[in-house]
Order: structure tokens, then sequence, then C-alpha cells
């Protein structure tokens, strides 16, 4: 994305006026919701053109034409597909996603459920990849040629190409059952036992996490190296600027506009890529709500997902823009004047 | 065939096994790694179900289930892993024990049936209470089987079918009136039929009674995390209260089977279902690891479209492929395949080769012995594709699941089935996909099983009678159906084993559903952990299990 794409639109006269970066979080919150609504039509559409029929998958061994009947017509399968829409976004704008086909638990509950353990895993995920990836990537830029580069490369390029399932399995072999310092599965809430929680959070995280640390190392270091050669961290230097102050101060903050988009780009990855280390990590987050209703074509759900995976991708890459706005000051006066 | 065999011929055979044995290596060396193929014996021991060690009170147990149960609801529950979970919760009129034979459990005795079949009577213990506090009576027990039977949607429905009215002639005693007699009842009555469920929390809860299950069992239920866990807590108002130990039971979904054995070997877990034979493997060089097995009731094998035209639930029609056309050609595919090599490459010698529908293991009439299976024939197989006139190699697209299993076994099918003349091409499908190619007929073979049930017809009616409810196959002989109903309506068990020794063999010549191999139920659980019980019908039972002393 270019900072053209999100120059602020000019203030408009009431109440808003004077106000630009309030005018443009509604825009694009107005933008976000018509987004939303066509990204439901599609998800709605999209799940049924899978093959398979959902009362089948539900009447296992009862799957006479009277049974398959009766179920269609519990959950509404018999019905137009428009008349179906309609149904699930009506109920949909009151907050209930309906019912789970497989379990009878109600959808919204499960995404409850689910929604703070993938959040918290991404969160934590997030939070590795940022500390680890931006010190690596400045100690790789400011000793360009040197061990430390070629050791935070080494490193970047095993967090790439290692297999999630199999660095899972060796984490939970090291230091789940070798060396049992953490969890090999399960979830508690934070608020319940924090210190049990990180104790099963943190091998999930650094799993999901080793990835994007490895992305946002490689481009903070390619970023930090631009900037660090640029005439302004030039002419830092001849006012006489600590070493601190031109890379911390210039150097990095001017990068970060680079790596807070590919953050922005990557945390919607984090959400959706959990899958896997949730499956191996037995924890009932998206991934496995996900999967589950793919296998059992529990719509209810899947529609509940997704729609909820597709809230969270937009919310982020609103949040990403008005983060731009806040560390590049060019950006917030570019659009108000 | 003859059983001398000059020595070129020898040779010859003694060569083809090479090949196919070479063949089947490749493949697997190419998707699976070695490993399987270098230890194809199997050092499980005997059957071991239980372990009586003497337990103390209190502690919780956590049981790794390889999949989230559905609905937990008797009336409309549809898998093996919600039945393990109803195991702890929610007890049945009868049940089975480590023999394989019907016991009663809320029932006092076995049902007494009236000479002509059709009036069935049994008497309930006196004195239970449901989990939620209310009794249990003759009255309850008429509620939940009608609801079983008359639910829309429920999947009791057609075993219950023959069920023309229930009603409660005292307070503990029961009389069933049948629309014709039905000897599979009482079998039927120690699964979900049989599962009694409180009158009050139906009333209150309705179709939502899956959210807040109320039985008579050790346990009760206390919340389900979709896709997480089922907690159950010890019920004080079992009858049995005193001898259950254990103060709450975790049911844990975690699909994968190598996660489920890193969490036994963490102790996350102390209880790992259905563990498959490569994990079963590694497991037993853990010596904190204990492994209980027994003899499964049901069968796999692969399904073959013999008729299936217009879709299941529609008469079977004549389709126009060399399969379905000639069952020599069926024959000799059956005969291509190795049943024990099979079972060496694919599951590591730790299942049992099959070639009927009804387990040696049953009570009731037991099947076909492994020993008994015929062997491989590839020069039988192709005489006989030679004298169906059918062009070689014979395409046959083969759907099988998405498993890591069930892909190998597609592969070693393919490797073995090319050599007497079949060019077999692999579609691995997920599983709802499959239900509905093949429910429609769109498919030549898929791999089919099933879990098994007590009595043989639960193993045969559905899948081979014309009408059956999972006749996918489009498989129709008059002959057939007729034993099916008199194996329904035969009170005597001599005669019975005999009708299901005859349906076996009509199957079989039929060749519609090649029958491989029987699964073994492989529940691996910790050292500390005694008094679980894995019989046939392959739950897991915590009644009196514990941690021990």
């Amino acid at each position: 994305m270019t900072t053209s794409d999100i120059a602020l639109p000019k203030a408009r006269a009431g109440l808003f006026a004077g106000h630009p970066m309030a005018a443009y979080v509604l825009t694009r919150v107005r933008q976000s919701v018509i987004t939303l609504f066509l990204v439901s039509i599609v998800v709605f559409a999209g799940i049924r053109a899978l093959p398979g029929d959902p009362a089948l998958a539900l009447a296992g061994e009862e799957r006479s034409p009277a049974a398959l009947a009766a179920i269609r017509a519990e959950y509404g399968l018999d019905d137009n597909i428009v008349i179906q829409y309609g149904r699930f976004i009506g109920h949909a704008l009151t907050g209930d996603l309906g019912t789970s086909s497989r379990t009878g638990l109600p959808v919204s509950d499960a995404i409850g459920q689910a929604l703070p353990v993938t959040l918290e895993l991404a969160a934590l995920s997030l939070l590795l990849a940022v500390v680890l990836g931006i010190g690596a990537g400045i100690v790789a830029a400011v000793r360009r040629g040197r061990p430390a580069e070629w050791i935070a490369n080494g490193l970047a390029l095993l967090g790439l190409s290692v297999p999630t399932f199999w660095l899972g399995m060796v984490l939970v072999l090291a230091f789940a059952i070798a060396v049992p310092v953490f969890a090999a599965s399960g979830y508690v809430p934070f608020g319940t036992d924090p210190l049990d929680n990180l104790r099963r959070m943190v091998l999930p995280a650094i799993v999901l996490g080793s990835g994007l640390a490895a992305v946002v190392m490689r481009q903070t270091r390619a970023a930090m190296l631009d900037s660090l050669s640029a005439d302004y961290v030039r002419t830092a230097r001849a006012k006489g600027l600590t070493r601190r102050e031109v890379i911390g101060g210039h150097a990095l903050r001017n990068s970060l506009v680079t790596v807070v988009t590919v953050l922005g780009l990557q945390l919607g990855h984090l959400i959706s890529g959990a899958v896997v280390t949730e499956q191996i990590f037995v924890l009932p987050g998206f991934g496995k709500l996900t999967i589950d209703a793919v296998f059992t074509r529990d719509y209810a759900t899947l529609q509940g997902v997704v729609l909820c995976t597709s809230a969270a991708y937009i919310l982020i890459n609103l949040l990403v823009d008005v983060a731009y706005s806040v560390i590049d000051p060019r950006i917030r006066l570019g659009g108000a004047k | 065939m003859s059983r001398t065999l000059v020595p070129w011929r020898r040779y010859l055979l003694v060569r083809r096994t090479a090949v196919a044995v070479t063949a089947v290596a490749l493949v697997l060396s190419t998707t699976a790694g070695c490993g399987s193929l270098q230890s194809s014996a199997t050092e499980v021991g005997g059957e071991r179900m239980t372990d009586d060690r003497p337990v103390r009170d209190g502690g919780t147990l956590t049981v790794a289930l390889n999949a989230d149960p559905d609905k937990l609801d008797p009336s409309l529950a549809q898998t093996l892993v919600g039945r393990t979970v109803f195991a702890g919760m929610c007890e049945k009129l009868y049940d089975v024990d480590g023999a394989g034979k019907v016991v009663p459990q809320l029932a006092t005795a076995l049902p007494k049936t009236s000479p002509d079949g059709r009036t069935v009577t049994f008497s309930v213990r006196k004195g239970l209470k449901f989990s939620d506090g209310t009794a249990l009576d003759a009255a309850a027990v008429v509620t939940s089987l009608l609801r079983h039977r008359d639910l829309p949607g429920s999947a009791r429905a057609t075993e219950l079918a023959p069920l023309k009215a229930a009603e409660a002639t005292g307070a503990y005693t029961v009389k069933l009136t049948l629309k014709q007699a039905y000897v599979p009842l009482t079998a039927v009555l120690a699964d979900r039929s049989g599962m009694v469920m409180s009158p009050a929390a139906l009333k209150k809860y309705g179709k939502n009674f899956t959210n807040h299950p109320s039985c008579v069992g050790p346990f009760k239920f206390v919340e389900r995390v979709g896709g997480d866990r089922i907690v159950l807590a010890k019920d004080p108002n079992y009858y049995d209260a005193r001898d259950v130990h254990l103060d709450k039971v975790i049911y844990k979904p975690i699909p994968d089977g190598s996660v489920r054995l890193a969490n036994l070997r963490s102790g996350d877990i102390q209880v790992g279902d259905q563990m498959a034979p490569v994990d079963v493997k590694s497991a037993l060089t853990e010596p904190k690891l204990q492994l209980f097995n027994s003899p499964s009731l049901g069968y796999q094998g692969i399904g073959l479209n013999v008729g299936n035209v217009k879709g299941l639930g529609e008469k079977p029609g004549k389709l126009d492929t060399p399969l379905a056309r000639d069952v020599r050609v069926r024959e000799a595919f059956e005969l291509s395949i190795d049943r024990d090599l099979i079972n060496k490459v694919v599951f590591q010698g730790m299942y049992e080769p099959a070639c009927g529908p009804v387990s040696p293991e049953s009570a009731i009439a037991p099947g076909v012995a492994a020993s008994a299976c015929p062997k491989r024939d590839v020069a039988k197989a192709k005489r006989l594709l030679k004298a169906a006139g059918v062009k070689t190699p014979l395409k046959i697209e083969l759907k099988t699941s998405t498993t890591p299993e069930n892909s190998r076994l597609g592969q070693v099918v393919q490797a073995m089935a090319k050599e007497a003349g079949f060019a077999v091409s692999l579609r691995p499908t997920e599983y709802a996909t499959m239900l509905e190619e093949t429910d429609s007929g769109h498919y030549d073979a898929f791999t089919s099983g099933w879990s098994g049930r007590l009595d043989p017809d639960g193993n045969i009616a559905s899948f081979l009678q014309t009408k059956g409810a999972m006749n996918a196959y489009g498989f129709s002989d008059d002959e057939t159906d007729a034993l099916i109903e008199r194996g329904r309506t035969e009170a005597d068990p001599a005669e019975r084993a005999k009708i299901y020794g005859e349906l076996t063999r009509r199957a079989n010549d039929a060749h519609a559903l090649v029958y491989l191999y029987r699964q073994k139920n492989y529940v691996v659980a910790g050292k500390d952990v005694a008094g679980i019980r894995v019989y046939g019908d392959g739950l897991v039972r915590v009644k009196d299990a514990g941690y021990t002393k």
C-alpha cells in the first residue's frame, strides 16, 4: 500500500470539521461495513459451492430419504439459497450466528470461546516476531558483513524453512517431555491462571511466530539498510547525534512504515495460519473450529468463523492505516492540507 | 486350485510375490518412509481389556479421543467417540461384557420374549436416579424409547422401526410390542437405543437436551467447550457411586495420533483412545505407558459399485461397467489382493485380515476366521479377467479417505491389482464429499468400513439388503434379503449362526464388498491408571477407573 492510498480526506464541515483523522476513520469504517457485507455473500455462496451434502454428513448411518428430508427441513437446507442468506444475515445482525449442526452448540458461543485463544496466540506470536525480528533486523543492518549478520540471516532462513508441524513436535519432545518446562497441549485462560496459561502458550507462540519473526527480520534489515544510506541519516550524523539517536530516532522510525505494513498483512495470516499450530498443541481456537466445521459441512459454524476472520482482517487493515499516520507525520499532514 | 506346483510355476509364483512386495515397498518408501516396512511383526501380545489393580479415590482422568464427538443426545448421536463419552454418563438397559455377551445394566435381567416374538417385557432396577435428581422408572424408559424412534432426524429410527408400541405395565416393568419378531432388539438396547434420558430434562430442554444431557451414569455432564473438551464429574445420585473413584473425567478431541502420543508421554493426558498401529509401536517403548487392546466387531474393506445407478434409497439397476457387469471381474480384483501383506505393510501386522462382515469374535454368530480367508492368486485373477473378456489393464478409480493409513492402503492395493491387470487410480476424498459421491453412485470403488455392532444383523442388513440404509453398492439379491429377514426373526442361536454363515458366503460370492481387515481397539494409558475397560465395542469404560494406590 502506498501513502497516496491513505491520504486523509479533507475534513467536512460539521461534526468532523477540523478533525481530518476522525473523518478518515469514519470513511474507512463505512468502507469496511460494505466490504464485510460483500464478504458475507461470497462466504455464504462459497461454502454452499463445496462438494458434499451437509445432510448426508449429519445423517451418518441413518441415510434414508425421510431422514435426510427431516434434517434438511430442520436446518432450512431445503430453502432457496436467497432465503437462506436472508435468514442468516438477519440473525447475524442480531448477534445470532445460528447453531452448530454437528454439536448443537450456539455458534456465537463457540466463537466466543475460540476467539480469545486464537487472539492470544496471535498476539504472543506477534510480540515474539516484533521483538526478535526487529532486533535481529537492526543488528543485521548495523553489523552488515560481520558474523552477527550471518547469524541473523541464518536464523531467519531457518525460521522460514522449518515446517511448522516438525518444529512443534520437536519443541514438545524437548520442552514438554524431555525437560518438562512447558505443557504439551491444552489451554487455560489467562484470567484463571496466568502462569499456567503462559506455560501452555509459549511453545505454540514460538512455532507460529518463528516464521513471522524471520519475515520481519528480513524486512527490517532491508529497510534499515536503505535508511542508513539516506541523506537525512548522513545529516543527522553530521549534526553530531549519537549512534543510538541516529539508529533509533531516524533510521528505525522511517523503516517501521514498511515493517508495520508487513506486520499488518502477516497478522491476518497469523489468525488463519494458526490452524496447524492449534492442531499440534490442541488449542481450542479458530483453526480447530474451522477444520472441524469444514469436514462436517457445519455451515453455520463455518459461516460464523469465516465472517469473523474477515472482520478481523478488515479491522487489522484499518488499524494499520491509522498506524501509518501515527508513525510518519508526513502521511498525517499530507491529506489534511 | 492345485496345491502342488511344478518348480517353474513355483518360481513364477515366488517371483510374482517378490515383485509385488518390491512394488509395495517402493510405493511406501516414497510416501511414508521405510519405517513401516521394518516392523512387520506385532509385539503387543494378546488381548488385554482390563487392568484390575486397586485404585485410590479422587483425581481427574483426561481421555484423548480421535475426533470431536457430535451431539450428546442419544437419539441423535452418530459417532464412536460420542459413544465413549456416553459410556461415562449414560447407562443403557443392557450392556456388553468382556466376552461380547449382552448383560443387564439398567434392566434387572435379560428381556422375556413371547413365543411369537412380538411381545418383549423387561423390568428396570428400582431406586435409580438421573443426574438431575429425578427418578428413573418404566415411564421414563417408554419416553426415551419412543423419542429414539420418533424424533425427526433420529439416528435410532431404523433400528427401532420394528417397535410398534411401548408401555409401562407397572412402575418398573415395560412391555414392548413389535410389528414382527425382532431378535436383534436386545443388542440394539445395549447401544444408544437403550439409553434412558431424564424426562424432566427432555421436557425442560427439548432439542437442546444435547447441551444439558441427563441420564443415569457414574458421571454427570458438567460442560462442553466445542472442539476442546467435555467435562464430566462424579454423580452422587448414581446407584453405585461408592465404587466410582475418579472425581472428574475430561474428554479431549486430539485427531492427530502423534500428538495424542506426545501428550501421553508428557502426562497431559492419561488415556489415548483409538491409537493407530504406528503410534502403538512407539508407545510400547515407553516404560510409563501401558497398552489395552481388544478385537473389533467391525470391518474395513473396499466397496464396489455393482448397481447404484440412481443413488442410495433408489432401486438398484444395471450398471454398464466391467466391475458391475461381471462377477468374475470383481472376483479377479479380490484375488489380486493379499490381505496378510496389507496387514503387515500398512498396519504393522497389528490388525486382523478379514473376509466377512461378522467378526470371528462375535458371541452371537462367529464369522469367518482370518486363517480361512482366501489367499492371493494372481494367475486365477488373470484367467478370470480373460474369461470375462475385458480389455486389460482395466481402469478402476478407487476413492480413499484422506487419512495417511487409507492412502497407504490404496497404494498397496494399486500395486497388487496392477499385476492382475487392473489399472487402479487413487482419488483421496474427504469424508463429506465421499459420502455424497458414493451415495449418489458416482464411483467405481471406495474404501468402506464399519465400527461394528454386537448383533451380526447390525453388520449386514443396512449394507447388503436391497433397501439397506447404507447399501451404497447397489447390491440386490432376493435370497440375501430373505436371509436377513430370517436372521431377524429366528430365535434359535444355532440356527441364526447358520443363517449368518450363509449370508457371509453369499456376500463373498457377490464380491460387492471386498472385506480386507478388522481393526483392533488399541488404547494407550499411563501406567498409574487402572480400572479402565476396553471391550470389543471399542468404547473406553471409565466407571471403575482411577489412579493406582
